[in-house]
């Protein structure tokens, strides 16, 4: 026990400068953020707003700012966060709903962008070309060895909540709101790297669109604080590396279309 | 006073059950059919489908079978499953896997050959539990999010269904009033169906592992909508929910892998009590077997200062458990434990309920335009699931939904619902928001929930059950008089207050089913009716509203009806297949 915490929370709606309101909140040694918000909410101020489901580390929805960094409530314990006074804001670059809870919408336009649907690659390779819904999936799971390249990379990429806390510390989202960010990004590199997978042409393109992965300047802020450690920096970097070398081999009229990055090698 | 928006499905809740509903009428109805979701919460990210861990059971092995998924499950359910739901499951669900990988681009794990990799999970007789890690719920979520967002489907987020809106006969659903949780408005959703995909969730017991905002809303309001509802006293708990006293990760679950990899269970005594209740399986029992040890263990006085009882799998050694088991590794080392080098202490707590609305083989509720799938139905489970029978339930039955539902609503005339119905429910849901002094909701969850806990909860009886039918009628008058601060707009509160009121109507259904059902079997112990009688019980315990509603005299009407037992009888269960833990007694 370390006796009390000082929370000062950002209050306010959409359209509303942030005004801080300060709340004592007591520390036991095996509370979170989450936690702290609650007791607020119970015994201190009913009104607060803010967001969580399955208080867990899988929903991803209690993403939020303590002392300016970008953390799950639900998985930030409270002796883990240094000072007396604890500093809870919410997530950046997303509309405000109140208080802490934001609407993910801006987020998930962006993940929209690439296509993140799976699109099944059964189609003749040679031309590049995503099946459309009358070619039948096949019944048979794709027998793919664990140790086989492309999920090397791929394993390293997924498993991503969608928290959004990547988007929120995103140096080039504050600048550029029409960069896709890291999170889509790094669902674009585990889709066109998936052998399983078609419609690579097309996200290809986007990526190294206006909004794609030029833009990002290997800040690494978001794989410092991707709550479950993935690595969007180097997803995006090996993005760069495909997109460098389809237009070398087209500049020397070489390149073949494949389904995915992996059919490819 | 109101939005109206109009619709031909409308579906409500947005996990498992939901998004494979939403894509398969999508899918089977084409682009001139409107799909609505209306979700309490994010798409995808709020809801229990998205905490599997342990994985989904599926058979793929030419060695294993369908007919033994059936019997496992059937067993498992100590013979209370409709056994042709049980079976839809069972035969579905590889179709579903196939379906989740090549449709929807899901990977699971592999054998090093490249198949999918299976595993063993508590209660089943061959290894099919099919799995991403043990985070195998982001895996699927993600991915049917993924695809939803593909599809021209309506989704309304932070949009909580409060009510089913009837046609002027009453007999048919025709929509339902939606709240949108971020402005406080109420919209009108009219639909030539309605799917209640809403997951249950018996968040009414002291702990509990459920997502947290999830509140028995969809059996609450079938139940308000007049529709029958079956085995409701059959609520499971999971033997190991971590013990974390004053956090709300209290109640978060160790999945069943960790024991069915070797993880053991000790009391405070340090004794492997296991051996005590089924000195065969051990921790690999079933569920319900586990869990009474341990509520045994506790409430006898062994358990931990806390109330809890040591899991301990730090004998299969670090690296294994990191390796096998990392997001549990994760949990509780968050929690200030753990797993992979120490024993954690963890206790029952609330986890899946196995009753529910009552279902036909094409997910029809007895309320024409109602449907339901996943944890709001009732039957495929009987009396007890199993671990990873309950994401291939929601899978399975929610595509079936889909499917369903769009040939369905084909030439069936849209109902207009009661202007007056609709506003005397905004009126009652909006009432606490005007009131200057009230009860306090927060206290009188905690009142439902330790009161569950003690008197409806894993060890129950009748003197016990009656007193919690008498104090949910007081808590039901007492509900009505809460105060919530603050605004409509973004409100916790409010909404913590709605699920209050979900959870004490649906509390008395357990508690009235669970003292209906004069017997133990299963998640279902009667300390008082320690024996499970076959003779009298396969049978169904039914509930549905009364002609005055509301808890008290004769509010909720119970009556039983046989199981259907097409597929397999308790005689034919092969030999050394005793139930443990429950004596049974058997038919002559
Ligand atoms: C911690 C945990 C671990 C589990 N592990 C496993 C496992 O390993 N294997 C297995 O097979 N099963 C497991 N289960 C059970 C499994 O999660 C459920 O059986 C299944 O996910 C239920 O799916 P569903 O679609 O019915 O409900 P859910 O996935 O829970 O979805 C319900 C949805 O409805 C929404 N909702 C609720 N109320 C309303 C309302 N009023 N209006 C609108 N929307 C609403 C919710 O927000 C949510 O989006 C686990 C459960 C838990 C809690």
């Amino acid at each position: 026990m370390s006796g009390e915490r000082i929370f000062r929370v950002a209050r306010g709606g959409a359209g509303e400068t942030a005004r801080y309101q300060e709340y004592r909140v007591p520390e036991g040694d095996r509370v979170t953020v989450l936690d702290g918000l609650l007791h607020i909410h119970r015994y201190l101020d009913r009104t607060l707003a803010f967001r969580y489901n399955c208080r867990a580390m899988m929903c991803g929805t209690c993403g939020l700012r303590v002392n300016g960094t970008e953390r799950l409530a639900c998985s930030t314990r409270l002796s883990a966060v240094p000072g007396r006074t604890v500093i809870v804001e919410p997530l950046r670059h997303l509309p405000l709903i109140q208080d802490l809870m934001v609407d993910f919408e801006p987020f998930f336009d962006a993940w929209r962008q690439v296509k993140p649907a799976f699109v099944p690659a059964r189609a003749p390779r040679e031309s590049g070309q995503a099946p459309d819904e009358s070619v039948r999936v096949p019944d048979e799971p794709a027998r793919i060895a664990p140790d086989a390249p492309e999920r090397q990379v791929i394993d390293r990429h997924r498993e991503c909540i969608s928290s959004a806390i990547c988007y929120s510390a995103c140096e080039v989202v504050s600048v550029s709101p029409e960069f896709l960010g890291p999170a889509a990004m790094t669902r674009a590199l585990c889709l066109i790297t998936d052998s399983r997978g078609g419609a690579r042409e097309e996200r290809l393109d986007l990526l190294n669109g206006e909004r794609g992965c030029w833009r990002c300047h290997t800040h690494t802020t978001c794989s410092e604080l991707c709550p479950k450690g993935l690595d969007p920096t180097a997803a995006i970097e090996q993005v760069k590396r495909i997109l460098v070398r389809r237009s070398l081999l087209k500049l020397v009229g070489v390149y073949r279309p494949a389904a995915s990055e992996s059919s490819r090698t | 006073m109101h939005e109206s928006l109009t619709t031909d499905i409308l579906i409500l809740g947005g996990g498992g059950a939901a998004l494979c509903a939403a894509l398969h009428a999508k899918r089977r109805g084409g682009p001139a059919l409107t799909v609505t979701v209306a979700v309490k919460g994010l798409l995808a990210k709020s809801g229990c489908t998205r905490m599997v861990q342990g994985g989904y059971n599926a058979v793929l092995n030419p060695r294993d079978s369908l007919q033994r998924h059936f019997a496992d499950t059937i067993k498992g359910g100590a013979f209370l499953n409709d056994q042709e739901l049980a079976w839809m499951l069972v035969s579905r669900a590889p179709r579903m896997i196939a379906e989740m990988e090549t449709r929807y681009g899901c990977f699971f794990d592999r054998n090093p050959d490249g198949t999918i990799h299976q595993k063993a999970f508590g209660g089943q007789s061959y290894d099919r539990t099919i799995h991403r890690g043990d985070l195998t719920g982001i895996e699927i979520m993600e991915r049917l999010r993924d695809a939803v967002l593909g599809q021209d489907i309506r989704v309304l987020e932070d949009h909580r269904a409060v009510r089913l809106l009837r046609d002027r006969s009453g007999q048919r659903v025709c929509g339902a009033l939606l709240l949108d949780m971020r402005r406080g408005t109420f919209t009108v959703a009219r639909a030539r169906a309605v799917l209640l995909a809403t997951g249950g969730g018996p968040t009414m017991y002291k702990i509990s592992s459920p997502s947290r905002e999830k509140s028995m809303d969809g059996i609450a309001m079938a139940y308000e909508a007049g529709a029958v509802l079956m085995d409701m006293e059959m609520v499971q708990f999971h033997p190991s929910g971590i013990v974390v006293e004053g956090s709300e990760l209290h109640g978060a679950v160790i999945e069943e892998g960790v024991r069915g990899a070797g993880g053991r269970l000790y009391n405070a005594r340090g004794e492997r009590f296991m051996e005590r209740y089924d000195q065969a399986r051990l921790e690999r029992s079933m569920r319900d077997v586990v869990t009474r040890a341990c509520y045994l263990e506790i409430m006898e006085g062994r358990g931990t200062p806390a109330g809890g009882v040591w899991l301990d799998a730090s004998h299969l050694g670090k690296e294994f458990v990191e390796r096998e088991f990392p997001g549990m590794v994760e949990r509780t080392r968050a929690a200030g434990s753990d797993l992979a080098t120490g024993r954690v202490e963890v206790s029952p707590a609330a986890h899946f309920i196995m009753g529910g609305v009552r279902i036909d083989e094409r997910c029809r509720t007895s309320v024409e335009g109602l449907y339901a799938a996943g944890e709001d139905a009732s039957g495929v489970q009987g009396g007890n699931r199993l671990g990873g029978n309950g994401v291939a339930e929601s899978t399975v039955f929610g595509a079936l939904a889909g499917d369903v539902l769009a040939e369905d609503v084909v030439g069936r005339a849209p109902a207009a619902s009661e202007e007056g119905e609709v506003r005397r429910a905004i009126e009652e849901v909006t009432a606490p928001l005007g009131r200057d002094t009230g009860e306090d909701a927060y206290a009188l969850l905690d009142r439902l929930r330790a009161m569950m806990w003690e008197k409806a909860g894993v060890v129950r009886e009748a003197h016990a059950l009656e007193e919690a039918i008498a104090e949910l009628q007081d808590l039901e008058a007492r509900a009505e008089r809460v105060k919530v601060h603050g605004r409509p707009q973004a409100n916790l509160e409010w909404m913590l207050w709605l699920n209050l009121r979900s959870l004490v109507v649906t509390s008395a259904l357990v508690a009235r089913s669970a003292l209906a059902r004069t017997e133990s079997r299963a998640s279902h112990y009667r300390a008082d009716y320690p024996v499970q009688d076959d003779r009298s019980w396969l049978r169904h315990v039914e509930i549905r509203r009364g002609a005055n509603g509301g808890l008290g005299g004769d509010g909720p009407v119970v009556a039983t009806r046989p199981v259907r037992i097409t597929r397999l009888r308790p005689d034919q269960v092969p030999a050394g297949a005793e139930w443990p833990g429950v004596p049974v007694t058997h038919d002559e």
